[in-house]
């Protein structure tokens, strides 16, 4: 393997690992604080993409609709997740795992549908924003500019959820009520109102994630089952509510995902899962344990 | 008050349950019984958008030929099933359709799987399906049966031989990359590519295949092991709609439509890039082959047919749009020749019928049912004169593309 | 938590029992008499998705064990007789009774590993097992005919007739439904039951937690291992779908709709959801849409199910409401 095949693919395995980081960060802190294995995030990320392509195609003719959408369908999938938490969620806190397992599958079949009736059935685009187009050129190897935004992005968010979770005072409120809702609530700390507030913002990283994955992808009806189980493969890796693990794990994932199709490429398929089996039997906590 | 609300919903399922044998209504009595046609489609989720497209296909057929009296004096009655993609439930619905709605024939299907298991089934229900998009060409090669007919282009043309007499008589580039989707279809594709390809250009090599699951939409780390591979040209096996879109959106972000050629079987249909416009990705300067290029084609049915179609549903007609409509006619053709609806009596006149397409006649192949349609080849171009990227100057191959009778012989031992 | 057994009341007497079941009984003899072919193959559809969810109940009711992947087990018994059956072109016999063997041998596999995790990441392990298994399913071309599946299996011309597989799948159906109640009211059964519901004190009274939990693993694997021979029979067909972990959803909302904590849940609830979900995607293009509404509504409002439900309401007295 030359270098230069070597750095494209330390380059495009991180590529991959930031994109299933933007989606999975979600999960892992509505896990984290929740304790709720969210099936439907998967549902919510494919939701941003149609919005993002609604706002996109609705507003062609505005220069820049790219950064509108990027502002407004994560809103918009925070208020979806808000109105769920608060009619749905709230009554199953505390009940056992298969209750939440199949409401959130419920969800799926809900979202999906409307989604299609919304949408109907083809494949819908949106374009690389400006400045976005075009390629960089490192090393003789040319390199997508929107992939890096995207890498970029990854990190952004990564030391942005860091900064609000471990460094500011609503980052301590939620740190409390993760640790011990009973007396995090007796401290006066209005639990429910946190609980909310997490499970939208968890909504709003998947329509973040849903709105910059479209330019280099596509938004299609089908999105919300194939991710989702890479998410939990991520976040088991990383450590159920670990952000950092769920950032190292995705890199690991995409590393090995880009380096494998030099090595073994018939295992590709089952990597993922085998990985998950293995740190599960291992080291259940995942690579950086329960909480952040 | 949570009680009451349970006690509703328990008795609401008991009425609905108690309800559903009398839920159908007793046929109309004046009217002659109408010719009964199941349609199983993935009509949910990812390739719903053939579904929904060959469902319009065959809705536009059945209305015109309604409205011109029907089939001998009856009526042509569609009925719809979903399968979900699932060979499973494709195969619960047609046993439904056929045992409680008594269907007369079926016809459908996208995913080869279901295609097998129904066509499977059919043998012994004694019932003609008619394949309009499933492109596994065992359908009609290996697991073959007399009551199965296919009249879209299989795998082996549209994926394999087609391409590859495409490029010998263009590029003819000597080191080939493949990148294909790792199920049957992408397998079978790329060895009669490379079977028809070696045969024309006996120097060529495939240097490397690579392979992604499934559904994959990102390939990234794949573009960037195909770009420092040192090949001339990229096959893509069997590498289609969502995923097609996402690769030539990446590949295109790489610069690789620039700097190789790329062999793009699937580019040509437009169904696909409905929604680019200009200023966006696309396959550009890529060798593509096409089941239906309707801009092309000057025959009024065919454009009459296109308008028709996005009225219906909104974006432009998939070849299994045009298929659907094809079968529906042939149908009707092979009923009046024969005089009655007897299966036996169809099959042997459905063989080797010359169907009536918007290119003129097709014969269907008497020994394997399938439809000897032609595939168009160009390079695709986004030229201001039409909304969608295209093949220009298309050449068409036609029964060439196919296995031979021979070969089927030797496939089929 | 899990609901107190009801009292006793009228309908729990032994006459009256006695003669229900027996009603019942005579209208499933009878049932080919009654009812056209579709409805048939309905009611054996019915009957095969009893058994898998009655077994899936056992590790998910009784025990405690919430599995995310019955789904993978199911499809190792139905590719087990499919490939027997046509590859090796052997007796129906041995090819069906293999099947639950293999089943009970992954599932003894996959259990070890899975039952030294608890709650949610035994779950997630059983998940990741599953789709392992439908991984190997796919991949395999080979041997389980990759994504195509297996079709036109040869099966005995005994099993050409539909009303002849109606009857042979009520035999081993209901020959297992009893063997799983039997198993279930055991010293055995209650000894998973007290595991559901304390499993530390269980623990302290010496019994060895994690032999029992196998012991269920491997019980509910062979069971599923069964049902899905039968379908592969009835079927003449094995596809990868088998395996996928949408198929384990299906199976759990049935356990969920009919009750997880009656032994007659899950075959309420595969009635139930059977029924509604041949007849009324017939009617609608937007089945999924009323599945997940229903879905929802089941988990908020009838968290026990339909039986649950009515042995609520038929029982004497207020019985105590699992906590909301």
């Amino acid at each position: 393997m030359t270098l230069e095949a070597a750095l494209g693919q330390v380059l495009s395995g991180i590529s991959l690992g930031m994109v299933w980081f933007l989606i999975a960060a979600g999960l892992s802190i509505i896990f984290g604080t929740l304790k709720i294995l969210n099936l439907a995030h998967g549902s919510i990320y494919m939701l941003g993409g149609f919005l993002c392509y609604q706002v996109t195609s609705a507003f062609s003719h505005v220069p820049g609709v790219f950064w509108l959408a990027l502002l407004v369908a994560p809103l918009v999938t925070a208020l979806v997740g808000g109105c769920i938490e608060i009619l749905l969620l709230r009554r199953i806190y505390g009940l056992d795992m298969i209750y939440q397992y199949l409401l959130t599958f419920g969800l799926i079949l809900i979202v999906g549908e409307v989604c299609k009736i919304l949408w109907g059935a083809g494949y819908n685009t949106v374009a690389v924003p400006w400045p976005l187009n075009g390629t960089v050129n490192l090393f003789a190897l040319s390199f997508p500019k929107y992939n890096l935004f995207l890498i970029g992005m990854g990190v952004l968010v990564f030391v942005g959820l860091r900064v609000l979770i471990g460094a500011t005072s609503l980052g301590a409120v939620v740190r409390a009520v993760t640790h011990n809702r009973e007396i995090a609530g007796a401290l006066g700390i209005n639990v429910p109102g946190v609980y909310t507030g997490v499970f939208m913002l968890g909504c709003w990283l998947a329509g973040l994630a849903g709105t910059l994955t479209p330019p280099m992808s596509v938004v299609a009806l089908g999105a919300d089952l194939s991710v989702i189980i890479d998410c939990f493969i991520i976040v088991v890796i990383g450590g159920l509510g670990s952000i950092s693990g769920a950032f190292l794990g995705s890199i690991i994932l995409g590393l090995t995902t880009a380096f494998g199709l030099y090595i073994i490429p018939k295992l590709a398929v089952a990597f993922g899962f085998i990985l998950m089996i293995i740190v599960l039997i291992i080291r259940p906590r995942g690579l950086m344990g329960v909480s952040d | 008050m949570r009680s009451l609300v349970k006690t509703v919903i328990v008795l609401g399922l008991g009425f609905v349950l108690a309800g559903i044998p009398c839920a159908n209504p007793a046929p109309a009595a004046s009217k002659e019984k109408p010719i009964k046609i199941g349609f199983i489609h993935t009509m949910s989720g990812a390739m719903s958008m053939y579904g929904t497209s060959s469902e319009a296909g065959a809705k536009i057929a059945v209305e015109e030929i309604n409205a011109a009296g029907g089939v001998l004096g009856r009526e042509l009655k569609l009925i719809t099933r979903d399968d979900k993609l699932s060979a499973e439930t494709g195969l619960r619905e047609a046993k439904d359709l056929v045992l409680t709605e008594e269907v007369d024939f079926l016809t459908g299907t996208i995913s080869s799987a279901v295609a097998l298991a129904i066509s499977s089934y059919v043998e012994k229900e004694k019932k003609i399906f008619i394949v309009n998009v499933s492109q596994s060409s065992q359908i009609t090669e290996e697991k073959w049966n007399p009551y199965v007919f296919r009249i879209n282009t299989n795998a082996v043309p549209y994926w394999g031989y087609a391409p590859a007499i495409a490029l010998g008589k263009t590029w003819k580039p000597k080191k080939i990359i493949s990148l294909g989707f790792d199920y049957e279809c992408g397998k079978n594709s790329l060895a009669a590519f490379k079977e028809k390809y070696l045969e024309l250009v006996p120097d060529a090599q495939i240097i490397d295949e690579l392979w992604a699951p499934l559904g994959t939409t990102d390939f990234t780390a794949h573009i960037t092991k195909i770009a420092n591979s040192g090949a001339e040209a990229l096959f893509l096996a069997c590498v289609y709609g969502g995923g097609e879109i996402a690769f030539t959106k990446q590949a295109f972000a790489f610069g690789l439509y620039d700097k190789m050629k790329m062999i793009q079987p699937c580019a040509g249909d437009v169904e696909t890039w409905s929604d680019v416009k200009q200023g966006d990705p696309y396959p550009k300067g890529a060798l593509a082959t096409c089941r239906y290029p309707f801009w092309a084609i000057d025959n009024p049915k065919s454009k009459a047919f296109v308008e028709e179609h996005k009225k219906m549903v909104g974006f432009w007609p998939s070849y299994g749009a045009m298929n659907e409509y094809v079968a529906i006619y042939a149908l009707k053709k092979a009923i009046e020749k024969v005089g009655a609806v007897d299966t036996e009596k169809l099959i042997k006149t459905l063989a080797g019928i010359e169907l009536d397409t918007f290119v003129g006649p097709v014969m269907l192949r008497a020994y394997d049912h399938q439809a000897m349609m032609p595939n168009w080849y160009g390079i695709i171009e986004f030229t201001p004169d039409l909304p969608f990227p295209h093949i220009t100057n298309p050449q068409i191959i036609g029964e060439e593309g196919y296995h031979t009778i021979e070969q089927i012989e030797n496939l089929r031992k | 938590m899990a609901e107190i057994r009801a009292k006793p009341t009228w309908l729990h007497a032994p006459a009256i029992r006695s003669i229900l079941i027996s009603i019942g009984f005579a209208s499933l003899i009878a049932l080919p008499a009654l009812i056209g072919k579709s409805w048939l193959n309905i009611t054996i559809e019915i009957l095969i998705m009893a058994l898998a969810a009655c077994s899936l109940n056992l590790m998910l009711g009784y025990t405690g064990l919430v599995s995310f992947g019955p789904a993978g087990l199911y499809a190792v018994g139905a590719y087990t007789t499919a490939i027997l059956l046509a590859r090796f072109k052997m007796n129906i016999v041995p090819a069906m009774i293999a099947a639950p063997i293999m089943a009970a041998i992954v599932g003894w596999a996959v259990g070890w590993v899975c039952v030294r995790r608890t709650k949610v990441y035994f779950a997630l392990l059983t998940l990741a097992f599953s789709q392992i298994i439908w991984t190997i399913i796919f991949e395999w071309y080979a041997v389980t005919g990759g994504d195509n599946g297996i079709i036109s299996i040869p099966t005995p011309e005994f099993f050409f007739s539909i009303v002849n597989s109606y009857y042979f799948c009520l035999a081993v159906v209901g020959c297992c439904i009893f063997t799983l109640w039997r198993i279930v009211n055991s010293p055995f059964g209650r000894t998973l039951q007290a595991i559901r519901e304390n499993p530390g004190r269980v623990e302290f009274i010496g019994v060895n937690l994690k032999r029992y939990q196998l012991a269920a693993f491997i019980l509910s694997s062979t069971f599923l291992g069964i049902a899905g021979s039968l379908y592969c029979v009835f079927s003449d067909s094995a596809f990868p779908d088998f395996a996928h972990w949408t198929k384990s959803t299906d199976m759990l909302v049935v356990c969920l709709l009919g009750g997880l904590y009656r032994f007659s849940g899950p075959l309420v609830g595969s009635a139930i959801y059977t029924i509604l979900a041949k007849t009324l995607s017939k009617h609608t293009m937007h089945w999924n849409l009323i599945l997940g509404v229903a879905i929802v509504l089941l988990v908020l409002l009838m968290r026990n199910g339909v039986m649950g439900f009515l042995s609520e309401r038929l029982s004497r007295k207020k019985q105590a409401r699992p906590c909301a």
